[in-house]
Protein backbone atom coordinates (compact mmCIF):
# COMPACT_ATOMS: atom_id res chain seq x y z
CA UNK A 1 0.00 0.00 0.00
CA UNK A 2 1.24 3.63 -1.11
CA UNK A 3 2.14 5.65 2.29
CA UNK A 4 1.68 9.01 2.43
CA UNK A 5 3.93 10.84 4.05
CA UNK A 6 3.11 12.73 7.27
CA UNK A 7 5.29 14.90 9.39
CA UNK A 8 4.55 15.01 13.14
CA UNK A 9 6.63 17.14 15.79
CA UNK A 10 8.20 15.27 18.66
CA UNK A 11 9.25 18.22 21.33
CA UNK A 12 10.84 16.65 24.10
CA UNK A 13 14.33 17.92 26.49
CA UNK A 14 16.76 15.59 26.32
CA UNK A 15 19.28 17.13 28.72
CA UNK A 16 18.11 19.16 31.95
CA UNK A 17 16.36 18.46 35.03
CA UNK A 18 13.88 15.52 33.97
CA UNK A 19 15.39 14.32 30.73
CA UNK A 20 14.85 10.81 32.31
CA UNK A 21 10.91 11.31 31.63
CA UNK A 22 11.73 12.85 28.28
CA UNK A 23 13.54 10.07 27.31
CA UNK A 24 11.08 7.15 27.93
CA UNK A 25 8.29 9.45 26.48
CA UNK A 26 10.64 9.80 24.00
CA UNK A 27 11.06 6.06 23.18
CA UNK A 28 7.76 5.01 23.47
CA UNK A 29 6.67 7.74 20.66
CA UNK A 30 9.76 6.50 18.28
CA UNK A 31 9.22 2.82 18.72
CA UNK A 32 5.30 3.33 17.80
CA UNK A 33 6.41 5.53 14.44
CA UNK A 34 8.91 2.67 13.81
CA UNK A 35 6.12 -0.11 14.26
CA UNK A 36 3.49 1.92 12.46
CA UNK A 37 6.27 2.66 9.18
CA UNK A 38 6.69 -1.24 8.90
CA UNK A 39 2.72 -1.78 8.83
CA UNK A 40 1.95 -3.14 5.40
CA UNK A 41 -1.72 -2.63 5.71
CA UNK A 42 -1.49 1.32 6.94
CA UNK A 43 -1.32 3.89 4.42
CA UNK A 44 0.56 6.49 6.18
CA UNK A 45 4.22 6.54 7.37
CA UNK A 46 5.32 9.15 10.26
CA UNK A 47 8.12 11.18 9.59
CA UNK A 48 9.50 12.91 13.09
CA UNK A 49 10.63 16.64 13.15
CA UNK A 50 12.25 16.56 16.41
CA UNK A 51 13.21 19.89 18.55
CA UNK A 52 15.08 19.77 21.71
CA UNK A 53 14.52 22.48 24.11
CA UNK A 54 17.03 21.48 26.75
CA UNK A 55 14.95 21.95 29.33
CA UNK A 56 14.30 25.65 29.43
CA UNK A 57 10.43 25.76 29.51
CA UNK A 58 10.88 29.29 27.69
CA UNK A 59 12.56 27.45 24.68
CA UNK A 60 9.30 25.12 23.99
CA UNK A 61 6.88 28.08 22.41
CA UNK A 62 9.34 28.84 19.89
CA UNK A 63 10.30 25.44 19.24
CA UNK A 64 6.98 24.29 18.79
CA UNK A 65 5.98 27.31 16.68
CA UNK A 66 9.33 26.67 14.73
CA UNK A 67 7.90 22.95 14.13
CA UNK A 68 4.56 24.51 13.03
CA UNK A 69 5.84 27.11 10.95
CA UNK A 70 8.30 25.15 9.15
CA UNK A 71 7.26 21.77 8.68
CA UNK A 72 3.78 20.30 7.74
CA UNK A 73 3.47 18.76 10.68
CA UNK A 74 -0.03 19.80 12.74
CA UNK A 75 0.66 17.12 15.43
CA UNK A 76 3.28 17.14 18.00
CA UNK A 77 4.24 14.90 20.61
CA UNK A 78 6.19 16.40 23.57
CA UNK A 79 6.56 18.40 26.84
CA UNK A 80 7.08 16.63 30.39
CA UNK A 81 6.21 19.28 32.64
CA UNK A 82 2.82 21.20 32.95
CA UNK A 83 5.19 24.68 32.25
CA UNK A 84 5.65 23.53 29.01
CA UNK A 85 2.73 22.60 27.95
CA UNK A 86 0.80 25.80 28.92
CA UNK A 87 3.82 27.50 27.02
CA UNK A 88 3.05 25.70 23.81
CA UNK A 89 -0.86 25.91 24.15
CA UNK A 90 -1.15 29.66 22.43
CA UNK A 91 1.50 28.40 19.74
CA UNK A 92 -0.79 25.28 19.01
CA UNK A 93 -4.09 27.55 18.77
CA UNK A 94 -2.52 29.97 16.21
CA UNK A 95 -1.91 27.48 14.09
CA UNK A 96 -4.72 25.30 14.76
CA UNK A 97 -2.24 21.98 16.06
CA UNK A 98 -2.40 19.48 18.88
CA UNK A 99 -0.04 18.88 21.28
CA UNK A 100 0.24 15.37 22.06
CA UNK A 101 1.00 14.74 26.20
CA UNK A 102 2.13 11.80 27.51
CA UNK A 103 2.82 12.69 31.42
CA UNK A 104 0.91 12.70 34.69
CA UNK A 105 -0.20 16.12 35.08
CA UNK A 106 -2.00 18.06 37.95
CA UNK A 107 -5.66 18.23 35.94
CA UNK A 108 -7.77 22.02 35.77
CA UNK A 109 -7.49 21.78 31.74
CA UNK A 110 -8.84 20.73 28.74
CA UNK A 111 -7.77 22.41 25.96
CA UNK A 112 -9.20 21.64 22.17
CA UNK A 113 -5.47 21.75 21.08
CA UNK A 114 -4.04 19.25 23.66
CA UNK A 115 -4.82 15.45 24.26
CA UNK A 116 -3.66 13.68 27.43
CA UNK A 117 -2.88 10.50 27.15
CA UNK A 118 -1.73 9.50 30.72
CA UNK A 119 -3.56 10.21 34.32
CA UNK A 120 -5.02 13.40 35.82
CA UNK A 121 -5.93 13.40 39.85
CA UNK A 122 -8.64 11.26 39.72
CA UNK A 123 -6.36 8.96 38.24
CA UNK A 124 -3.74 8.95 40.56
CA UNK A 125 -3.56 11.02 43.54
CA UNK A 126 -7.36 10.79 44.45
CA UNK A 127 -6.50 6.89 44.41
CA UNK A 128 -3.35 6.74 46.28
CA UNK A 129 -5.08 9.03 49.50
CA UNK A 130 -8.07 6.63 49.66
CA UNK A 131 -5.53 3.97 49.79
CA UNK A 132 -2.80 5.65 52.11
CA UNK A 133 -5.04 6.86 54.78
CA UNK A 134 -6.39 3.87 56.24
CA UNK A 135 -3.11 1.81 55.66
CA UNK A 136 -1.01 4.71 57.13
CA UNK A 137 -3.17 7.38 58.77
CA UNK A 138 -4.08 11.11 58.12
CA UNK A 139 -1.03 12.76 59.06
CA UNK A 140 0.50 13.91 55.89
CA UNK A 141 3.96 16.30 55.56
CA UNK A 142 3.55 17.51 51.21
CA UNK A 143 6.79 18.78 49.05
CA UNK A 144 6.95 20.13 45.72
CA UNK A 145 8.70 21.64 43.10
CA UNK A 146 7.98 25.34 43.02
CA UNK A 147 5.38 25.40 39.86
CA UNK A 148 2.08 24.20 39.13
CA UNK A 149 2.43 20.54 39.59
CA UNK A 150 3.57 20.74 42.86
CA UNK A 151 1.02 23.85 43.77
CA UNK A 152 -2.05 22.30 42.29
CA UNK A 153 -1.17 18.63 44.13
CA UNK A 154 -0.26 19.77 47.29
CA UNK A 155 -3.39 22.01 47.07
CA UNK A 156 -5.96 18.91 46.43
CA UNK A 157 -3.78 16.67 48.55
CA UNK A 158 -4.93 19.40 51.94
CA UNK A 159 -8.47 19.38 50.69
CA UNK A 160 -8.90 15.59 50.60
CA UNK A 161 -7.13 14.48 53.78
CA UNK A 162 -8.39 17.47 55.90
CA UNK A 163 -11.64 16.81 54.36
CA UNK A 164 -11.11 13.00 55.62
CA UNK A 165 -10.16 14.26 59.30
CA UNK A 166 -6.63 14.53 58.46
CA UNK A 167 -3.92 17.05 59.41
CA UNK A 168 -0.87 18.60 56.92
CA UNK A 169 1.96 18.51 59.54
CA UNK A 170 4.33 20.55 56.87
CA UNK A 171 4.38 21.99 53.10
CA UNK A 172 7.42 23.03 51.51
CA UNK A 173 8.71 23.78 48.40
CA UNK A 174 12.39 24.00 46.02
CA UNK A 175 12.68 25.58 43.09
CA UNK A 176 12.97 23.72 39.92
CA UNK A 177 16.61 21.70 40.20
CA UNK A 178 17.38 22.74 43.61
CA UNK A 179 19.08 19.80 46.14
CA UNK A 180 18.32 22.18 48.89
CA UNK A 181 16.11 18.90 50.80
CA UNK A 182 18.05 19.44 54.49
CA UNK A 183 14.96 21.44 55.88
CA UNK A 184 12.15 19.26 54.44
CA UNK A 185 13.95 16.31 55.81
CA UNK A 186 14.28 18.06 59.50
CA UNK A 187 10.78 19.36 59.40
CA UNK A 188 9.84 15.63 58.73
CA UNK A 189 11.81 14.29 61.62
CA UNK A 190 10.40 16.62 63.68
CA UNK A 191 6.70 16.26 62.73
CA UNK A 192 6.76 12.46 62.02
CA UNK A 193 4.12 12.25 59.53
CA UNK A 194 1.96 9.19 59.12
CA UNK A 195 3.13 9.66 54.80
CA UNK A 196 4.89 12.45 52.89
CA UNK A 197 3.62 13.22 49.44
CA UNK A 198 6.47 13.95 46.85
CA UNK A 199 5.38 16.39 44.07
CA UNK A 200 9.21 17.00 43.46
CA UNK A 201 10.86 16.53 40.07
CA UNK A 202 14.01 15.35 38.96
CA UNK A 203 17.60 16.47 40.91
CA UNK A 204 15.17 17.71 43.71
CA UNK A 205 14.14 14.22 43.90
CA UNK A 206 16.23 12.47 43.89
CA UNK A 207 18.00 13.88 46.88
CA UNK A 208 14.81 14.25 48.84
CA UNK A 209 14.85 10.21 48.86
CA UNK A 210 18.04 9.66 49.52
CA UNK A 211 17.92 12.04 52.35
CA UNK A 212 14.64 10.22 53.30
CA UNK A 213 16.83 7.05 52.76
CA UNK A 214 19.48 7.91 54.89
CA UNK A 215 16.75 9.08 58.03
CA UNK A 216 15.54 5.88 57.84
CA UNK A 217 18.48 3.78 57.86
CA UNK A 218 19.58 6.23 61.13
CA UNK A 219 15.83 6.09 62.75
CA UNK A 220 13.79 2.96 61.70
CA UNK A 221 11.14 4.85 63.19
CA UNK A 222 11.44 6.19 59.18
CA UNK A 223 11.41 3.23 57.72
CA UNK A 224 9.01 3.51 54.29
CA UNK A 225 7.17 0.27 55.24
CA UNK A 226 6.09 2.76 58.38
CA UNK A 227 6.36 6.39 56.99
CA UNK A 228 6.28 6.16 53.27
CA UNK A 229 7.04 8.33 50.64
CA UNK A 230 4.45 8.72 47.81
CA UNK A 231 4.53 9.56 44.34
CA UNK A 232 1.87 10.37 41.79
CA UNK A 233 4.87 10.94 38.80
CA UNK A 234 7.53 8.28 39.61
CA UNK A 235 7.99 5.18 37.07
CA UNK A 236 10.69 2.82 35.84
CA UNK A 237 12.20 5.35 34.04
CA UNK A 238 13.79 7.34 37.02
CA UNK A 239 14.72 4.00 38.80
CA UNK A 240 18.06 4.30 37.76
CA UNK A 241 18.64 7.82 38.93
CA UNK A 242 17.11 6.65 42.41
CA UNK A 243 19.05 3.48 42.87
CA UNK A 244 18.49 2.07 46.43
CA UNK A 245 16.41 5.24 47.27
CA UNK A 246 13.56 4.33 45.64
CA UNK A 247 13.29 1.37 47.63
CA UNK A 248 9.54 1.34 49.54
CA UNK A 249 8.14 4.50 47.26
CA UNK A 250 4.79 3.97 46.58
CA UNK A 251 3.75 5.33 43.32
CA UNK A 252 0.46 5.82 41.76
CA UNK A 253 0.42 4.95 38.03
CA UNK A 254 -2.00 3.54 34.66
CA UNK A 255 0.85 1.10 34.22
CA UNK A 256 3.66 -0.54 35.87
CA UNK A 257 6.11 -2.99 33.78
CA UNK A 258 4.88 -6.38 34.71
CA UNK A 259 1.72 -5.98 35.97
CA UNK A 260 -1.20 -6.12 33.86
CA UNK A 261 -4.25 -3.06 32.99
CA UNK A 262 -2.69 -1.05 30.81
CA UNK A 263 -6.08 -0.45 28.21
CA UNK A 264 -3.14 -1.15 25.05
CA UNK A 265 -1.38 -4.05 24.14
CA UNK A 266 2.54 -4.63 24.48
CA UNK A 267 5.06 -4.11 26.88
CA UNK A 268 6.64 -1.27 28.12
CA UNK A 269 9.61 -0.02 30.00
CA UNK A 270 7.12 2.66 32.35
CA UNK A 271 3.60 4.08 32.00
CA UNK A 272 5.49 7.53 30.56
CA UNK A 273 6.64 5.44 27.44
CA UNK A 274 3.19 3.76 27.23
CA UNK A 275 1.24 7.09 27.31
CA UNK A 276 3.37 8.48 24.30
CA UNK A 277 3.31 5.40 22.58
CA UNK A 278 -0.42 4.83 22.90
CA UNK A 279 -0.96 8.66 21.87
CA UNK A 280 1.10 8.03 18.22
CA UNK A 281 -0.94 4.83 17.49
CA UNK A 282 -4.32 6.99 18.41
CA UNK A 283 -2.98 9.55 16.12
CA UNK A 284 -2.38 6.85 13.50
CA UNK A 285 -5.91 5.29 13.54
CA UNK A 286 -7.17 9.05 13.29
CA UNK A 287 -5.66 9.62 9.90
CA UNK A 288 -5.42 6.35 9.04
CA UNK A 289 -7.34 5.98 5.05
CA UNK A 290 -8.47 9.49 5.06
CA UNK A 291 -6.14 11.59 2.84
CA UNK A 292 -6.12 14.92 3.94
CA UNK A 293 -7.48 14.32 7.94
CA UNK A 294 -3.37 15.63 8.66
CA UNK A 295 -4.17 19.19 7.95
CA UNK A 296 -8.38 18.67 10.21
CA UNK A 297 -8.12 20.40 13.75
CA UNK A 298 -8.41 17.92 16.57
CA UNK A 299 -12.09 18.54 17.12
CA UNK A 300 -12.89 17.78 13.90
CA UNK A 301 -10.89 14.76 13.46
CA UNK A 302 -12.35 13.51 16.49
CA UNK A 303 -15.84 14.20 15.55
CA UNK A 304 -15.60 12.70 12.12
CA UNK A 305 -13.53 9.29 12.98
CA UNK A 306 -15.27 8.45 16.17
CA UNK A 307 -14.64 5.83 18.76
CA UNK A 308 -10.94 5.46 20.10
CA UNK A 309 -9.65 6.30 23.58
CA UNK A 310 -9.79 10.28 23.25
CA UNK A 311 -13.03 11.61 25.10
CA UNK A 312 -14.55 14.23 22.75
CA UNK A 313 -15.53 16.55 25.81
CA UNK A 314 -12.54 16.63 27.64
CA UNK A 315 -9.55 15.08 25.66
CA UNK A 316 -8.70 12.72 28.68
CA UNK A 317 -8.45 8.95 28.44
CA UNK A 318 -9.83 5.93 30.54
CA UNK A 319 -7.14 4.38 32.70
CA UNK A 320 -6.79 2.34 35.45
CA UNK A 321 -4.88 3.42 38.71
CA UNK A 322 -2.60 1.26 39.70
CA UNK A 323 -0.51 1.69 43.33
CA UNK A 324 3.02 -0.37 43.34
CA UNK A 325 5.90 -0.16 45.84
CA UNK A 326 9.41 -0.58 44.74
CA UNK A 327 10.86 -4.06 46.22
CA UNK A 328 14.02 -4.93 45.04
CA UNK A 329 14.29 -2.31 42.30
CA UNK A 330 11.15 -2.80 40.98
CA UNK A 331 7.49 -1.82 41.39
CA UNK A 332 5.36 -4.58 42.89
CA UNK A 333 1.30 -4.05 42.43
CA UNK A 334 -0.69 -3.22 46.55
CA UNK A 335 -3.58 -2.10 45.35
CA UNK A 336 -5.53 -1.71 41.98
CA UNK A 337 -8.23 0.48 41.17
CA UNK A 338 -10.37 -0.37 38.05
CA UNK A 339 -10.17 1.89 35.06
CA UNK A 340 -11.88 5.10 35.21
CA UNK A 341 -12.00 8.30 32.34
CA UNK A 342 -9.79 11.21 33.19
CA UNK A 343 -11.82 13.63 35.29
CA UNK A 344 -9.78 17.05 35.03
CA UNK A 345 -12.03 19.28 37.07
CA UNK A 346 -13.40 16.70 39.46
CA UNK A 347 -16.64 17.01 37.84
CA UNK A 348 -17.74 13.84 36.72
CA UNK A 349 -17.23 11.17 38.71
CA UNK A 350 -18.79 10.50 42.57
CA UNK A 351 -15.08 12.03 44.44
CA UNK A 352 -16.41 11.47 47.48
CA UNK A 353 -13.27 11.12 50.37
CA UNK A 354 -12.41 8.73 52.28
CA UNK A 355 -14.94 9.35 55.08
CA UNK A 356 -12.84 9.49 58.51
CA UNK A 357 -13.13 6.12 60.91
CA UNK A 358 -13.34 5.42 64.55
CA UNK A 359 -9.63 4.46 65.92
CA UNK A 360 -9.66 2.20 68.08
CA UNK A 361 -7.07 4.17 72.11
CA UNK A 362 -5.85 2.06 74.09
CA UNK B 1 -7.70 38.65 56.39
CA UNK B 2 -9.57 37.70 53.32
CA UNK B 3 -11.68 33.95 53.83
CA UNK B 4 -10.30 31.07 51.59
CA UNK B 5 -11.96 30.64 48.07
CA UNK B 6 -14.63 27.74 48.28
CA UNK B 7 -13.95 25.67 44.99
CA UNK B 8 -18.01 25.50 43.53
CA UNK B 9 -19.28 22.72 42.26
CA UNK B 10 -19.80 22.65 38.68
CA UNK B 11 -20.39 19.43 37.67
CA UNK B 12 -23.92 19.71 36.53
CA UNK B 13 -24.34 23.45 36.68
CA UNK B 14 -26.64 24.87 34.76
CA UNK B 15 -24.70 27.53 32.36
CA UNK B 16 -26.73 29.98 30.45
CA UNK B 17 -25.39 31.83 27.37
CA UNK B 18 -27.11 35.17 26.50
CA UNK B 19 -25.56 36.04 23.30
CA UNK B 20 -26.60 35.33 19.43
CA UNK B 21 -25.30 32.50 17.25
CA UNK B 22 -21.50 33.04 16.75
CA UNK B 23 -18.34 31.13 16.84
CA UNK B 24 -17.48 32.63 20.58
CA UNK B 25 -20.61 30.98 21.52
CA UNK B 26 -19.50 27.79 20.22
CA UNK B 27 -15.83 28.14 21.65
CA UNK B 28 -17.46 28.99 25.43
CA UNK B 29 -19.77 26.14 24.84
CA UNK B 30 -16.61 23.52 24.58
CA UNK B 31 -15.27 24.80 27.17
CA UNK B 32 -18.07 24.50 29.57
CA UNK B 33 -18.78 21.19 28.62
CA UNK B 34 -15.68 20.01 28.87
CA UNK B 35 -15.67 21.17 32.88
CA UNK B 36 -18.59 19.43 33.13
CA UNK B 37 -21.70 22.27 33.18
CA UNK B 38 -24.73 21.66 31.24
CA UNK B 39 -25.32 24.94 28.82
CA UNK B 40 -28.04 26.38 27.11
CA UNK B 41 -27.77 28.90 24.36
CA UNK B 42 -30.58 31.86 24.10
CA UNK B 43 -31.24 35.19 22.37
CA UNK B 44 -32.18 37.98 21.96
CA UNK B 45 -33.45 37.72 25.55
CA UNK B 46 -32.91 34.86 28.47
CA UNK B 47 -35.89 32.30 28.94
CA UNK B 48 -38.06 31.87 31.65
CA UNK B 49 -36.29 28.94 32.78
CA UNK B 50 -32.89 30.86 32.83
CA UNK B 51 -34.08 31.78 36.59
CA UNK B 52 -33.22 28.23 37.55
CA UNK B 53 -29.30 29.21 36.37
CA UNK B 54 -26.42 28.52 38.00
CA UNK B 55 -24.75 30.85 35.93
CA UNK B 56 -25.14 33.36 33.01
CA UNK B 57 -22.97 34.63 30.39
CA UNK B 58 -24.25 37.30 28.66
CA UNK B 59 -22.95 39.75 25.59
CA UNK B 60 -21.68 43.19 26.42
CA UNK B 61 -21.79 44.89 22.97
CA UNK B 62 -25.63 44.40 22.39
CA UNK B 63 -27.06 44.30 25.53
CA UNK B 64 -29.74 46.16 27.06
CA UNK B 65 -31.52 46.30 30.20
CA UNK B 66 -34.33 44.66 28.93
CA UNK B 67 -32.69 41.38 28.19
CA UNK B 68 -32.89 39.94 32.04
CA UNK B 69 -36.21 38.87 33.48
CA UNK B 70 -35.17 40.37 36.79
CA UNK B 71 -34.66 44.15 38.34
CA UNK B 72 -31.10 45.81 36.86
CA UNK B 73 -28.36 45.11 38.58
CA UNK B 74 -30.22 42.20 40.87
CA UNK B 75 -29.24 39.30 39.00
CA UNK B 76 -30.14 36.08 41.49
CA UNK B 77 -27.00 34.36 40.15
CA UNK B 78 -23.21 34.84 39.22
CA UNK B 79 -23.17 36.66 35.88
CA UNK B 80 -20.03 37.03 33.41
CA UNK B 81 -19.97 39.44 30.81
CA UNK B 82 -18.87 38.52 27.09
CA UNK B 83 -16.99 41.60 26.44
CA UNK B 84 -15.80 42.41 22.47
CA UNK B 85 -15.96 46.73 22.19
CA UNK B 86 -13.79 47.65 25.42
CA UNK B 87 -15.43 50.94 25.38
CA UNK B 88 -15.71 52.89 28.58
CA UNK B 89 -19.63 52.78 28.16
CA UNK B 90 -19.94 48.96 27.42
CA UNK B 91 -17.82 48.06 30.31
CA UNK B 92 -20.24 50.84 32.45
CA UNK B 93 -23.51 49.22 31.38
CA UNK B 94 -22.26 45.11 32.09
CA UNK B 95 -20.91 46.33 35.40
CA UNK B 96 -24.65 48.12 36.19
CA UNK B 97 -25.80 44.84 35.01
CA UNK B 98 -24.67 43.39 37.66
CA UNK B 99 -21.63 41.22 36.02
CA UNK B 100 -19.17 39.79 39.02
CA UNK B 101 -16.72 38.56 35.96
CA UNK B 102 -15.78 38.97 31.99
CA UNK B 103 -14.27 37.25 29.46
CA UNK B 104 -13.24 38.98 26.49
CA UNK B 105 -14.03 37.87 22.86
CA UNK B 106 -12.67 36.00 20.94
CA UNK B 107 -13.30 33.35 23.77
CA UNK B 108 -10.81 30.49 22.85
CA UNK B 109 -9.48 28.27 24.21
CA UNK B 110 -9.75 29.29 27.84
CA UNK B 111 -10.64 31.78 30.27
CA UNK B 112 -13.86 30.04 31.46
CA UNK B 113 -12.95 28.22 34.54
CA UNK B 114 -11.16 31.01 35.94
CA UNK B 115 -14.33 33.19 35.29
CA UNK B 116 -16.88 30.75 36.47
CA UNK B 117 -14.63 31.29 40.18
CA UNK B 118 -14.05 34.47 40.37
CA UNK B 119 -17.84 35.21 39.75
CA UNK B 120 -19.18 32.60 41.85
CA UNK B 121 -16.51 34.22 44.63
CA UNK B 122 -17.71 37.75 43.67
CA UNK B 123 -21.14 36.93 43.91
CA UNK B 124 -20.87 35.67 47.02
CA UNK B 125 -18.75 38.30 48.96
CA UNK B 126 -21.84 40.31 47.48
CA UNK B 127 -24.68 38.52 48.90
CA UNK B 128 -22.45 38.04 52.09
CA UNK B 129 -21.95 41.59 52.37
CA UNK B 130 -25.63 42.90 51.37
CA UNK B 131 -27.52 40.86 54.10
CA UNK B 132 -24.71 41.70 56.62
CA UNK B 133 -25.26 45.38 55.77
CA UNK B 134 -28.98 44.67 56.40
CA UNK B 135 -28.18 43.48 59.79
CA UNK B 136 -26.51 46.47 60.62
CA UNK B 137 -28.90 48.91 59.15
CA UNK B 138 -31.63 47.16 61.05
CA UNK B 139 -29.69 47.53 64.37
CA UNK B 140 -28.98 50.92 63.69
CA UNK B 141 -32.44 52.10 63.26
CA UNK B 142 -33.15 50.48 66.96
CA UNK B 143 -30.41 52.08 68.40
CA UNK B 144 -33.12 54.96 69.68
CA UNK B 145 -35.14 51.98 71.05
CA UNK B 146 -32.43 50.51 72.82
CA UNK B 147 -31.91 53.61 74.50
CA UNK B 148 -35.92 54.51 75.28
CA UNK B 149 -35.94 50.82 77.00
CA UNK B 150 -32.59 51.01 78.91
CA UNK B 151 -34.11 54.66 80.43
CA UNK B 152 -37.79 52.89 80.88
CA UNK B 153 -35.97 50.04 82.79
CA UNK B 154 -33.51 52.53 84.82
CA UNK B 155 -36.36 54.33 85.84
CA UNK B 156 -37.21 51.34 88.54
CA UNK B 157 -34.14 52.58 90.14
CA UNK B 158 -31.56 50.56 88.46
CA UNK B 159 -28.12 51.92 87.21
CA UNK B 160 -27.51 52.68 83.40
CA UNK B 161 -25.64 49.69 83.46
CA UNK B 162 -27.73 47.31 85.54
CA UNK B 163 -30.84 48.12 83.03
CA UNK B 164 -28.40 47.45 80.27
CA UNK B 165 -27.71 43.65 81.66
CA UNK B 166 -30.97 42.93 82.62
CA UNK B 167 -32.32 44.29 78.55
CA UNK B 168 -29.53 41.52 77.70
CA UNK B 169 -31.00 39.03 79.79
CA UNK B 170 -34.28 39.32 78.88
CA UNK B 171 -33.30 39.05 75.23
CA UNK B 172 -31.55 36.18 76.02
CA UNK B 173 -34.35 34.32 77.96
CA UNK B 174 -36.77 35.37 74.92
CA UNK B 175 -34.67 34.06 72.53
CA UNK B 176 -34.26 37.46 70.37
CA UNK B 177 -31.99 39.97 69.67
CA UNK B 178 -31.45 42.74 71.55
CA UNK B 179 -32.88 45.40 69.75
CA UNK B 180 -35.63 43.57 69.32
CA UNK B 181 -36.16 42.82 72.85
CA UNK B 182 -36.12 46.65 73.42
CA UNK B 183 -38.89 47.12 70.70
CA UNK B 184 -40.74 44.67 73.03
CA UNK B 185 -40.10 46.83 76.03
CA UNK B 186 -40.57 50.41 74.11
CA UNK B 187 -44.19 48.93 72.94
CA UNK B 188 -45.59 47.35 76.27
CA UNK B 189 -44.79 50.46 77.88
CA UNK B 190 -46.33 52.46 75.16
CA UNK B 191 -49.65 50.27 75.54
CA UNK B 192 -49.74 50.41 79.19
CA UNK B 193 -49.71 54.01 79.40
CA UNK B 194 -48.31 54.18 82.52
CA UNK B 195 -49.40 51.09 84.38
CA UNK B 196 -47.44 49.60 86.72
CA UNK B 197 -46.95 45.98 85.40
CA UNK B 198 -43.60 44.89 85.45
CA UNK B 199 -42.49 43.59 82.36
Amino acid sequence: MTKRRIEIGLLYSRSGSYSLISEACRSGALAAIAELNADPDLDLSFVPVERDPGGNADAYGTLCDEILSQTGARHVIGCVTSWSRKEVIPTLERHGATLWYAVPYEGWEASDHVVYTHACPNQHLLPLLDWVMPAHGRRAYLTGSNYIWGWEMNRLARERITQAGGEILGERYLPIGSRDVGRMVDEIRASRPDFVLNSLIGPSSYEFLAAYRDLGRADPDFAPSRRPVLSCNMTECELPALGTAAEGLVAAGPYFRGIDGWPGKGRFGSSHEAAAHVAVHELARLLAHRPGAELLPLSQLLAEAGGGIVDPETHHTVLPALIARVEGGAFRLVHRREAVAGDPYLTRTSQSPATPTLRVVS
Amino acid sequence: MRRPIRIPTLGGARAVILHRPHPTVQALLRQLTAIGLEVTQSWPELAADALGADYVFFDADMGHDGMFPWPAGEPPMPMIALIGSEAPGRVEWSLRAGSHAQLLKPVGDNGAYSALLIARDAFDAQKALSAEIADLKRRLDGRQTVVRAVTLLAARGKTEEQAYAQLRQMAMAWRISFEDAAARIVASRDDRTGDAQDV
